[in-house]
């Protein structure tokens, strides 16, 4: 990739851009999720979009799932292959000097940053009644093994966040004013595009 | 799914017009807000350059949501390679995958913006899947 001028760069969970990702009863916006979108755009964030994990491996109508059940040796492996398809771009960016942050999904069991959904018990047939599954601070599978590709490139973490979507109740406002303060502390903290000569590695 | 908003439309779209370069924001349509107002989820598609196992990964995407009920169409950019849509190498993995190429809106960019964020409104607004397609998975 021809080198640019120091850009900001929003690395973005596939279904911020495309609710059609979320598993059934999960989407709550049609397409695009209109406040991140303009959340970024208008500080000036260049968008770029994950790929979605759980789509590619258990399909378009999968059942919910929390993040015990994604944690397989099959499921890693997959996220891994992921990650090497968009690691690559990633690391030209951080090349480049540009900063680079990630929003992820919290409560996701694969794109949580702050938080994850976790029961693990749950397994067999999908009879839940309840939303019984607990909210639990780490990552999600997906954002594990992209973090852990980057760092095997030598490449420094992200700072990250998550838009609380799969947290249970889903606070529009509160979500809103979580992104805009992790957005506008890194304004009012200095951060902006990276020293091309500061180097990544 | 009667507590689901997905709006069951995808649109494959082109970095450079997600994140139009600042000299030619103004000539291009602004294609988020368009897609934002037809209710299209976006896949993007990366600049010009070797991203096969990106592509690959696309396309495995674009075969899922197609083999179920939803309706996926391109948007692509006059004057890039293959008008930033990576066609040649993303229509065989299409094929592959047993999906039906589709259907692509080319954006001019010496056109005039009012006119050809227009025509972009309405490619979206008229394409879908047919009513019994639609019937068969969106319930």
């Amino acid at each position: 990739m021809k080198q640019t001028m120091p850009r900001k760069v929003a690395l973005v969970a596939n279904c911020l851009l495309n609710q059609n990702a979320k598993v059934c009863e999960g989407a709550r916006y049609r397409g695009l999720v209109s406040p991140v979108v303009e959340a970024l755009r208008s500080r000036g964030y260049v968008l770029q979009q994950l790929p979605c994990p759980e789509l590619a491996f258990a399909g378009a109508r999968r059942w919910w799932a929390v993040y015990e059940q994604y944690d397989t040796p099959a499921y890693r492996a997959h996220c891994r292959r992921l990650a090497l398809a968009i690691a690559p771009l990633i690391e030209s960016y951080l090349r480049n000097g540009d900063e680079v942050i990630l929003i992820g999904l919290d409560g996701s069991p694969s794109t949580g940053v702050r938080f994850t959904s976790s029961k693990p018990d749950w397994g067999g047939r999908p009879n839940r009644p309840e939303d019984d599954w607990e909210i639990v601070p780490r990552r999600g599978v997906w954002i594990e093994e992209l973090e852990a590709e980057l760092g095997r490139r030598g490449l420094p973490p992200l700072p990250a966040t998550g838009w609380a979507l799969d947290m249970g109740r889903f606070d529009e406002a509160g979500s809103r004013r979580d992104l805009e303060e992790f957005l506008d502390s890194r304004e009012s903290g200095g951060a902006g595009p990276r020293n091309k000569d500061s180097g990544t590695s | 799914m009667s507590n689901d908003s997905r709006g069951w439309r995808i649109a494959l779209v082109p970095d450079t017009l997600m994140n139009p370069p600042h000299d030619e924001r103004a000539a291009l349509p602004d294609v988020l807000n368009l897609l934002e107002a037809s209710g299209h989820g976006v896949l993007q598609l990366p600049q010009p350059g070797e991203h096969r196992l990106l592509l690959a990964v696309t396309a495995d995407q674009v075969a899922e949501y197609s083999h179920h009920g939803y309706a996926v169409l391109a948007i692509g950019l006059r004057g890039l390679s293959d008008n930033g849509l990576h066609w040649r190498r993303l229509a065989p993995l299409l094929r592959n995958r047993g999906v039906a190429l589709p259907p692509r809106h080319i954006v001019r960019r010496d056109g005039d913006v009012a006119l050809e964020s227009q025509r972009l409104a309405a490619f979206l607004a008229n394409y879908d899947l047919p009513a019994e397609e639609q019937r068969r998975w969106r319930v």
